[in-house]
């Protein structure tokens, strides 16, 4: 112990004799060491987001779609679900979208028709007013439920609630302003409106009924049992799994997931590519070392040491060297998550794992490539390194 | 002690080869003070690596301290070159970058010499040779005279029994150059078996036998009893 202690200072002093060489040679692995941490606390930090934009939108839920010109579900197919598994509330959706001009400018609105439990299945909170509440749906009360984009395009300086906007020609009667919500697999949730169901079925333009439904289940252990149940109805009423399609939220989330892990760890072997390159870097330099020291090699080995002490002395520079590299890197990719999250509103974080990992890789890459320089100088004839100048 | 019987060394030069030594015998008893003189190319160098175990026989039968060279193995003639035998070189050969102090201590360091021990004895030796007030500088701050003093502090860190020495003056002035063969003989006055490896027979002179070497063999060997 007292050995390796005594090499330590022996190779802090002689990284210091040579500061611009260490730092430059060093330079690969700060590279490749910040760039792998930084694209793993990128990946880490997106698979998280992702979860929870989705969570955010409500884990218990399930989707379910029949294809067009595949026909559509019959009226009554949910009460019979219902009668099998557990579930909370579920909403029918039917979809079309208008287009306003607006000072020369084309604004794309998508029209959803749904009923009231619509906004509790989606964990849609209000910024403004209400939702669409049951007797709207029964009724067929020509009201509208705005996304949180809208009233700045189509209702500028204007009181909101009680305003009207015209929709395929029908005046309704805004209620109320969903808060941001941000864009997910159904497009941007903050340009979208929606009207009473029904209502929207005797409009023109919109799909056609029972053809997509959102279903939440009464609890997250019940999902996979009811989306079974579902896909087993559906199974019944359709000749192929081909004209339909469901799926639960924690699929998407789960399919996500993987995605994006892959994703990190492409992005992170890539960039350890540039680590194996900083090691030769290291390699290269320490070849260089053993080569110009020959002459105190062969001193040291006249005065006594052993092949071993000699090999411990060089590793340990080199791992030295690659440690420093390690904990510079760290350092950059530190900076770089501060700049990243300080110029996008992208939350990056830099993990315990990203440490241990850093400084585990660059320990590695100094023993790996500086095992073979020491190993030669460990080797070195004592007289011929003495013969050296 | 030191017993060399029919020792060989041969070189492989290209296509040639070169025998640096011919068959050599000779015996060196605890406390003697012996130079091996010899030109260029006489093969002393050689036999000094040899005696040193910084180098291998070819042939022939080389004993230290009554074993065998040949029974060691890598790890046990550094232990021999560590604790057994003290080098001094022509040119010094200090770390430049190790202040005098940790020059002498280093040959302790391998010898897994406590550090606090290690730092009282190199100071006691560099006190011996009179460099007491020069401990923490680098050899490139010291004379000539001053290096070939530390180099002699560090041959006996580990208290070895036997010093070689390769043209210990052969670096120095005539002036500086006695000094240092006037330490040397005081060690040998210690009880200290003391070997110099020298060109120059006025160096020679100063031992109490001199080993001539010529092409590999040697010449003559003569001791002189001094009064």
């Amino acid at each position: 112990m007292s050995m390796i202690k005594e090499y330590f200072i022996l190779a802090l002093k002689s990284v210091w004799a040579h500061k611009i060489r260490a730092l430059l040679t060093t330079l690969g692995v700060i590279i490749g060491v910040s760039s792998v941490i930084l694209l793993m606390s990128l990946g880490n930090s997106a698979r998280l987001e992702a979860a929870n934009q989705i969570r955010s939108i409500g884990s218990n839920l399930i989707f379910v779609s029949v294809f067009d010109a595949q026909g559509s579900l019959p009226n009554d197919w949910i009460s019979l679900i219902e009668e099998q598994a557990d579930i909370d509330a579920y909403s029918p959706l039917i979809s079309s979208s208008v287009s306003y001009q607006i000072e020369g400018q084309n604004i794309d609105v998508s029209i959803s028709g749904v009923n009231e439990r619509f906004a509790y299945i989606n964990s849609l909170d209000m910024q403004l007013g209400r939702f669409l509440n049951e007797y709207d749906v029964e009724f067929n009360t020509p009201v509208v439920v705005l996304g949180s984009k809208i009233p700045d395009l189509l209702l500028p300086n204007q009181s909101i609630i009680g305003s009207t906007i015209i929709i395929k020609g029908i005046p309704f009667e805004v209620i109320g302003v969903v808060q941001e919500r941000g864009t997910n697999f159904s497009g941007d949730n903050d340009m979208m409106v929606y009207i009473p169901i029904d209502y929207a079925s005797i409009m023109s333009g919109f799909s056609s009924i029972n053809k997509t439904f959102y279903i939440a289940a009464n609890s997250e252990d019940n999902i996979d049992f009811t989306l079974n149940r579902v896909l087993t109805y559906l199974s019944t009423v359709f000749p192929s799994d081909s004209n339909y399609r469901a799926f639960s939220q924690t699929q998407v989330l789960g399919v996500l997931e993987t995605i994006l892990g892959l994703l990190t760890s492409l992005l992170a072997g890539i960039a350890s590519i540039s680590l194996v390159v900083g090691g030769i870097g290291i390699m290269n330099i320490m070849l260089v070392t053993v080569r110009e020291r020959t002459k105190e090699i062969g001193i040291r080995k006249a005065l006594g040491a052993r092949q071993s002490q000699i090999l411990a002395q060089f590793l340990i520079e080199a791992v030295l060297i690659t440690t420093l590299g390690g904990l510079l890197g760290l350092l950059v990719s530190y900076v770089g998550t501060l700049v990243i999250s300080w110029i996008t509103d992208f939350n990056v974080v830099l993990g315990l794992d990203a440490v241990v990992l850093s400084l585990v890789f660059s320990i590695t890459i100094g023993v790996i490539f500086g095992l073979y320089p020491a190993y030669n100088a460990s080797k070195l004839e004592p007289v011929e390194a003495l013969r050296f100048e | 002690m030191i017993q060399l019987k029919g020792v060989t060394k041969r070189y492989v030069m290209g296509d040639n080869i070169v025998m640096a030594l011919n068959g050599v015998d000779i015996q060196i008893k605890e406390g003697e003070f012996v130079a091996i003189v010899g030109p260029s190319g006489s093969g002393k160098s050689t036999l000094m690596n040899i005696i040193g175990c910084l180098d291998v026989i070819s042939d022939g039968y080389y004993e230290l301290n009554g074993i065998p060279i040949k029974d060691y193995d890598q790890d046990e003639l550094a232990d021999i070159r560590n604790k057994q035998i003290g080098f001094v070189f022509q040119q010094f050969n200090l770390l430049t970058n190790l202040s005098a102090l940790e020059n002498v201590m280093m040959p302790m360091t391998y010898a897994r010499v406590h550090k606090k021990q290690r730092e009282e004895k190199a100071l006691h030796l560099l006190g011996l040779v009179g460099l007491s007030d020069r401990t923490h500088h680098k050899p490139t701050e010291l004379s000539g005279g001053q290096q070939q003093r530390v180099s002699i502090a560090r041959a006996l860190a580990n208290d070895p029994a036997i010093i070689l020495a390769d043209e210990p003056t052969g670096a120095l002035d005539t002036k500086t150059g006695q000094e240092v063969l006037n330490a040397l003989k005081e060690l040998n006055q210690q009880g200290k078996t003391v070997v110099i490896i020298t060109h120059d027979v006025e160096v020679a002179k100063n031992t109490n036998r001199i080993i001539t070497l010529r092409d590999g063999l040697v010449l003559t060997d003569i001791s002189e009893v001094k009064s």
